[in-house]
């Protein structure tokens, strides 16, 4: 714990946390959109296509200030998503080769904007590795503020148009046909995932955008079936693994944050994918076990019955050979012991033999009758 | 005479450049045809974890080793996403987005860990930097050759080897995924050697343009091959002739304005894209414009035929057949009342007297086209 | 022209010269249709014969080359909120987090205006819309936990929930089973008889008979329209599916049950 208040104690530690957390908070609302919307890449490719703006609201600024270099990076984004939808719109060719064409060739613009700007000297910090992988460490108090405001713009459009996004994410064609403004509401949840991406690109760098953006919404869907409360927890966990992989890079040596955040973040899903109730694949398995452990229960069940309804004798005892035999292969002590535990059979003494014998129950007569003829038919039957 | 092209820096830019486009233009031809264009962003992100694990493994940093070991990165990133979307509780696109940012972040933080072992220039890992491509030479048949070209030189053939032998296994892959399964080719097994072959082409281009660059060269020239043909043979020829072209004029470019060299030849094959676009006859956007103005004056002409003839040689027609009635009856602008006359009179359809307007036989003729179409 | 003052408000939906085109050819080429208000209309014809982009013409999704629409009298931009539509069911990723009750609510969003949440009265609407369609009890079931008959119920509650005088459906019974497929069709005949207008793109022609009492039959021109029993012939049949019409016995007055 002295560890963690030690760590608290830099102001600077106190400052990337505050901005990897309020990061992922706006990541992960925004991008619970994107996800829903199948628009995950489009982050992919918006952060990639924000260094030509960056570049130039650097070079226009004669420096690193925030301000110039966002709008820059905000504009090239815009530019970046009109393209792609002239070229999905109006050629033949899929999302997928707009996505990457728009990618690769404005952030190869970028690098020739690069290489002007490191001609034109003072771009020290502004090496790709930077825009690259970002550089927490070299967040001010003063970004803070900004991105406390983007991030508050964000919220009040999300909460003032809830219903509007909502229904443009599910199903645009009603939405136009209710005389919703479907272009405009699209081109904001955009716009918004650009601010998300301008924001942190300083901080965690354009490839690990595009993971704040989708791994906490893919996180966060495993357990709510509600768009209330994805937003909310996909916020919840990106502010988390925010904050969790500030504090891990701090206490280390040689560990960057914004990569760490990913692999916390991606940990997350993971985790959900599997464990989530309802939805998880370990719970998918285990209902499948159970439902195979139903069927082979009630096999047992119909053999016995039918040897009963054969000897005409509903307190008939199976010997456990003949269930054996009955059932092409003996069933395991657990099933046998989990139909007592339900008691629907119960083991019984039969003598003079000495091997293990089972009787229906009355329950469990009825359970194998319910099982063979679920509708009911056999009463209507003449 | 080889020895002194070989000896030319110049020349060996521009070759390293223009194979690096040839080959990847050549593969992503299938891969722009079968919509996975994204997983080579994919690809090239994730290929850093391999570069580096490799490297740790063996401490060698190109040869045979980088070379698997591209490739082996490559399948895994497309077969974990490809688990992942299986899995039915993520979508396609999020699961390739989760995947290899996850291994870029893990490479990334390898490197930052064993930083203080080797100097690792992360520009030059994700740049490239062609313009030193001459620095490291291999001698093959007594000609000191730098090792770019030669690795490019080698996967350059393997790539057209692949391509060759199954071509028309891939033709049908692409475009027919269902019917090759069914005739016995393993259409995913093709998609995976297109994609290996691609992962490895990035690590032995990575020297050269790195890995966003190496995306355009992979996309792009496809792309604007679409834009041109749809005959697979003359797309791929297409694609390798744009990329060789926008390697050529960016580094021209590049020298003139001294910028970054693979930076510029990235940009180029992006301007051959924004051209097509424009002008490509029959799909390009100034073609579907004209097309699109085309069809609605042939149509206003139909449209006016067709209302002449109801009203000609009827007691209405004073009313009916002048420019106020298209106005007033068919609620058409003014311009496009007179733009309509003015086709139909080009084609020989109507003639225009004392303000009336009335068809001409070739106009008679069209209407008892149209209104013969409707029995 | 955009003229305000009413144009045909005797149909409930009036066409006239449309014709969309996707630069490869027409789609829908010359469409001049009327269908009166009060009836219950189907919309048949071959596969790419253009009948759902009739539809989305008609509804402004998609631009036409020439042409207008006008519903009552109105052009579609003053109607909005009072045609209740019904998309393909495959139109929608059911994997949504959303409940019944939520997709039903949307139906509300519009009446509700800007930042209005729906509130009791609107959830009470919702459910009496499910209940409709015979869906009360799945009203906070998961979306993608229902069947297809179910999510298409759900999908006409929505519109119903509009409570609008002329309801679109693009094939609401494709991939339906049969019980949903008679409870969609009682719906839709209670909902005629109640005065409103229903026109619905249908896929089976063994069905156009029974459920319906107005037929368009559109193959990229509208080859007939007018009440069922006078187009429902086989010139008609034949004139609009051609070669198509193998499968379908010669005589259509075989009798329908």
């Amino acid at each position: 714990m002295s560890v963690l208040a030690d760590l608290l104690a830099s102001h600077i530690v106190r400052t990337v946390l505050a901005g990897a957390a309020l990061l992922g908070a706006i990541a992960g609302m925004l991008g619970a959109f994107a996800v829903l919307r199948r628009q995950s890449l489009l982050g992919d490719a918006l952060a990639h296509a924000a260094l030509p703006g960056v570049c130039l609201g650097f070079l226009i600024a004669g420096g690193r200030d925030l301000g110039s270099i966002l709008a820059g990076a905000f504009l090239a984004g815009a530019l970046a998503a009109l393209a792609m939808m002239l070229i999905t719109s109006r050629t033949r060719l899929k999302t997928d080769a707009a996505l990457g064409i728009v990618l690769s060739v404005f952030f190869a613009a970028g690098v020739v904007l690069l290489t002007v700007a490191q001609a034109r000297g003072g771009a020290g910090s502004l090496g790709l590795a930077t825009f690259l992988f970002g550089q927490a460490a070299a967040i001010l108090r003063s970004d803070l503020w900004i991105m406390g405001g983007i991030g508050l713009a964000a919220l009040a459009l999300v909460l003032a148009f809830w219903k509007e996004f909502k229904l443009v994410s599910f199903d645009p064609d009603y939405a136009r046909a209710l005389g919703l403004p479907v272009a405009l509401l699209e081109a904001t949840l955009t716009v918004m995932v650009a601010m998300a991406i301008v924001v942190g690109l300083q901080l965690v760098g354009v490839v690990l955008m595009v993971a704040l953006l989708i791994a906490p919404a893919a996180a966060a869907r495993q357990w709510t079936a509600s768009l209330g409360g994805m937003v909310v927890l996909s916020a919840a966990i990106g502010a988390a693994s925010g904050a969790a992989g500030a504090l891990v890079s701090a206490s280390t040596r040689g560990l960057a944050t914004g990569p760490l955040v990913v692999l916390i973040a991606t940990a997350a899903v993971l985790v959900s994918l599997m464990v989530a109730p309802g939805r998880g694949l370990l719970w998918q398995a285990l209902a499948a076990r159970r439902a195979r452990a139903r069927i082979g229960e009630g096999r047992v069940l119909a053999a016995m019955q039918g040897l009963a309804r054969a000897h005409g004798d509903t307190g008939y005892a199976t010997e456990g050979g003949m269930l054996a035999t009955a059932l092409g292969g003996a069933p395991t002590p657990a099933r046998l012991a989990a139909l007592e535990r339900r008691g629907l059979i119960r083991a019984v003494v039969h003598p003079p033999e000495t091997t293990p014998h089972w009787e229906l129950t009355a329950a469990g007569h009825a359970e194998a009758a319910a099982l063979a003829d679920p509708a009911g038919r056999a009463e209507r039957s003449p | 005479m080889t020895a002194v092209f070989f000896g030319s820096i110049e020349a060996m830019i521009l070759l390293t450049g223009v194979l690096v486009g040839v080959s990847a233009a050549l593969l992503g031809t299938f891969l722009v045809l079968r919509g996975t264009a994204m997983l080579t962003d994919a690809i090239s992100h994730s290929i850093v974890l391999g570069i580096v694990v490799v490297w740790l493994l063996t401490g060698q940093t190109s040869g045979p080793a980088q070379v698997l070991g591209a490739a082996a990165t490559g399948v895994v990133t497309v077969l974990l996403s490809e688990a992942l979307a299986r899995s039915r509780l993520v979508k396609m696109d999020a699961a390739i987005g989760l995947v290899f940012p996850a291994m870029f972040a893990a490479g990334v933080l390898l490197i930052g860990l064993n930083a203080r072992n080797v100097h690792v220039d992360v520009d030059s890992v994700l740049l490239g930097e062609i313009g030193f491509v001459w620095l490291h030479t291999v001698t093959v048949g007594g000609v000191a050759v730098p090792v770019a070209v030669a690795t490019l030189g080698v996967v350059g053939v393997v790539n057209l080897a692949f391509v060759l032998a199954f071509w028309k296994e891939l033709k049908l892959a692409t475009f027919d995924p269902g019917l090759a399964a069914a005739l016995g080719f393993a259409p995913g097994l093709l998609h995976y050697g297109v994609l290996t072959l691609t992962s490895v082409t990035a690590v032995a281009a990575f020297d050269a343009v790195g890995a966003v660059l190496f995306i355009a060269f992979v996309v792009v020239p496809p792309a604007t091959a679409f834009l041109l043909t749809r005959r697979l043979w003359l797309m791929a020829v297409l694609a390798m002739a744009l990329a060789a072209a926008a390697a050529a004029a960016g580094y021209a470019l590049a020298v003139v304005w001294d910028v970054s060299i693979g930076g510029m030849m990235a940009v180029m094959t992006g301007v051959w894209f924004a051209l097509a676009l424009l002008l490509a006859p029959g799909r390009g956007l100034m073609a579907q414009a004209l097309r699109a103005r085309g069809e609605l004056r042939d149509h206003d002409c139909r449209v006016l035929v067709a209302h002449l003839h109801t009203h000609q040689g009827r007691p209405e027609m004073a009313e009916e057949n002048t420019l106020q009635a298209l106005i007033e009856h068919l609620r058409w602008p003014e311009p496009r009342a007179r733009a309509a006359i003015l086709r139909a009179h080009e084609r020989g359809l109507v003639e225009r007297r004392d303000g009336l307007l009335s068809l001409r036989p070739k106009g008679l003729a069209e209407a008892d086209a149209i209104f013969g179409r409707l029995r | 022209m955009d003229d305000h003052s009413l144009h045909e408000p005797g149909h409930a939906l009036h066409v006239e010269d449309l014709t969309v085109s996707y630069g490869g050819g027409p789609v829908l080429w010359d469409i001049d249709l009327d269908i009166p208000p009060g009836v219950m209309c189907a919309i048949v014809g071959p596969n790419g014969a253009g009948k759902s982009t009739l539809i989305k013409a008609a509804l402004g999704l998609v631009r036409p080359v020439a042409g207008h629409v006008r519903f009552f009298g109105r052009p579609v931009t003053r109607m909005r909120g009072r045609i209740g539509y019904v998309p393909q069911r495959h139109s929608v990723d059911w994997d949504f987090p959303a409940s019944a009750r939520d997709v039903v609510e949307m139906g509300l969003y519009r009446s509700l205006g800007w930042f209005r949440r729906p509130g009791a009265a609107a959830r009470a609407r919702a459910l009496a819309a499910l209940a409709e369609v015979g869906m009360q009890d799945y009203a906070d079931r998961q979306i993608a936990q229902l069947s297809g008959g179910q999510q298409q119920r759900v999908f006409i509650a929505r519109a119903l929930v509009q409570d609008a005088p002329i309801l679109i459906l693009d094939e609401p019974m494709a991939g339906v089973d049969a019980a949903t497929e008679e409870v969609i069709v009682a719906l839709l005949k209670r909902l005629r008889d109640a005065g409103r207008t229903v026109i619905v793109v249908h896929h089976d022609l063994t069905t156009v008979r029974s459920y319906f009492d107005w037929l368009v039959m559109l193959n990229v021109r509208i080859v007939a329209q007018g009440p069922v029993a006078r187009v429902y012939t086989p010139e008609n049949l034949r004139a609009t599916y051609g070669r198509q019409l193998a499968m379908i016995a010669a005589a259509p007055d075989d009798a329908l049950p």
